[in-house]
């Protein structure tokens, strides 16, 4: 019987809520609209370390993409992501920066926007390594280096306009990585919110 | 950050090493050894983690650290002390954590990749430390490293050879060893030693291999030095509940290892010296004893004896049989046998056996 009470208290108090001119949802909330040709997105960001390995390396990543209206758009993209792995001998911190700059292929299908991506930059890894029991002995052994690698991205991406200039968007691709002179494959993947004002 | 930001600007500057690259060792030890070493040696160093190991009560007997009991033979008796008794003051090895080979008059490198391990350690997580000996050795089966063995025990309850030891340690264990030791830098806490010392955390003073009176050693690696003291400095140090004190504290010696090679002097290869190439397979010091079975065991070249349990307080009235090691054994060692008992001793409640009202037909005691 409490139950029941409650649940009609629910109900009453939502038919309220819709009657009143003060809402927070209205019935254009969730519309589907054109907004500017800049699209802002950052978010969660996780890929193969640059030049680890093992490990998967997570961190942010944020990016600027401004469409042409021909299906093709251009932009900028940034992201910075930690992974520490170990071996009997090293303990290996790295952190990579990638920088992109970007081209897309893009199809919008109502609220949903397909996209193929295209990103080529470098990638700064900074690399910190600490001998496994050298601060246990008091004599800490370490090293830090830092390195450049030329770098290129391609990402199938999904998105999705959730409410008003809101975006929900995913990329999830392959990348590659030149590193000592050779060619190291790898992958990223990215969970953003996307502004487009 | 700096460097960070100005290698973006020039763009590729340093070489990452990820998991790859030479190990540096955590620390590098220098040994030289002077003396004639044996003709065709094949010498080479082994740094060898000490064990925390008390000898056997038996063994202390007629030494000063517990008379002799008047109804035992003392002729026996001694003679299976002198042929199954280790020095009670004499470094017991664990293990051997790095090995070089070594040329007289040149300095040998051990480099040391991990340290040592919690079970050579003596202490809590905040004041634990480590000691090893830096043993020469002739390599004479060539296979790189310092062969540790253990006692040989009789054949238990008709198993072959003395490997299995009845449940004295591991049936792997090896009782034979062909290294022969000519030389280390720390061989008994009765005379001088150099040895290499592992300390973490603070220092506290203890009864595994003490340095009574020296500076404590400092933290991490180091190789210390002291004079060692005297057998009675020892017993009367032990009857106050105390360690004893070096007896010249002009010798004690803290360095970093950095700091220059530690000298061992070659000498004759002796029973005392070879002990560093032979471990204790129990690690907690306690005597384990032995039902005797309906036959015989092989005392084939075994000095044997009857003597009454060794005790601290009361006399005791239980009789063991004790039997040593061979002659040609690499490492001394003696076998309990006791008619009425457990594993642990005589006197442990409900005994696990009793063939005291019928003695085994070979039972001489």
């Amino acid at each position: 019987m409490r139950l029941y009470a409650t649940l009609a208290g629910v109900v009453l108090s939502a038919s309220a809520a819709h009657a009143d001119p003060g809402r927070l949802l209205g019935d254009d909330t969730f519309a589907v609209h054109d907004g500017g040709p800049y699209i802002l997105d950052a978010g969660l960001f996780a890929a193969q370390p640059a030049a680890l390995p093992s490990g998967i390396s997570t961190g942010l990543g944020a990016g600027v993409t401004r469409q042409c209206g021909c299906g093709l758009s251009y932009g900028l993209r940034a992201s910075w992501s930690t992974e520490s792995e170990s071996s009997q001998t090293w303990v290996v911190t790295q952190w990579d920066m990638r920088l992109r700059g970007l081209v897309q292929l893009r199809h919008t299908a109502g609220r949903g926007i397909l996209a193929l991506r295209l990103g080529g930059g470098p990638t700064v890894v900074h690399e910190h390594r600490v001998r496994t029991q050298s601060e246990r002995s008091g004599m800490t052994i370490e090293s830090s280096s830092t390195a450049l690698l030329p770098a290129a991205d391609l990402e199938a991406l999904v998105g999705l306009h959730v409410a008003g200039p809101w975006i929900a968007m995913i990329a999830v691709g392959p990348t590659v990585e030149v590193l000592d002179g050779n060619v190291r494959g790898g992958w990223i993947a990215q969970l953003t919110v996307g502004w487009q004002p | 950050m700096k460097r960070v930001l100005a290698c973006i600007v020039i763009a590729g500057c340093g070489k990452l090493q990820g998991f790859s690259g030479d190990v540096p060792p955590l620390a590098t030890i220098e040994v030289t050894a002077t003396g004639s070493p044996p003709v065709n040696a094949d010498l080479r160093v082994a740094l060898v983690w000490g064990r925390q190991w008390l000898v056997e009560p038996l063994c202390l007997e007629g030494s000063g650290g517990l008379p002799l009991d008047p109804r035992d033979d003392p002729n026996a008796v001694a003679a299976v002390i002198a042929a199954g008794c280790r020095d009670p003051f004499g470094f017991v090895p664990a293990r051997d954590a790095a090995d070089a080979p070594l040329t007289i008059g040149m300095p040998a490198s051990l480099e040391l990749i991990t340290l040592p391990g919690a079970d050579v350690m003596v202490g809590d997580l905040t004041a634990r430390v480590a000691y090893g000996s830096l043993v020469v050795y002739d390599d004479q089966n060539h296979d790189g490293t310092l062969n540790i063995a253990v006692p040989n025990r009789p054949p238990d309850f008709g198993g072959e050879g003395g490997g299995g030891g009845g449940g004295m340690g591991s049936g792997s264990d090896d009782t034979m060893t062909k290294d022969v030791v000519v030389g280390a830098s720390f061989v008994t806490m009765l005379d001088r030693d150099t040895r290499v010392t592992y300390r973490e955390g603070a220092f506290i003073q203890s009864g595994f291999y003490p340095r009574a009176g020296c500076d404590a050693p400092p933290p991490g690696f180091s190789i210390d030095a002291a004079s060692g003291f005297t057998r009675q400095a020892a017993i009367d140090a032990t009857l106050m509940g105390t360690v004893p004190q070096e007896t010249d504290l002009s010798q004690c010696v803290q360095r970093a290892p950095a700091t220059g090679p530690v000298t061992v002097a070659l000498t004759t290869p002796s029973r005392t010296l070879q002990e560093l190439a032979c471990r204790e397979r129990n690690t907690d010091s306690t005597v384990r004893y032995r039902e005797p079975d309906a036959q015989a065991p092989d005392l084939t070249d075994r000095t044997t004896a009857c003597v009454h349990h060794p005790s601290f307080g009361m006399p005791s009235d239980v009789i063991e049989f004790v039997v040593a090691g061979r002659t040609q054994d690499s490492c001394v060692g003696l076998t309990h046998y006791i008619l009425k008992g457990c594993r642990e001793g005589p006197d442990c409640g409900t005994p696990d056996w009793d063939h005291s009202l019928a003695p085994p037909s070979w039972w001489p005691c």
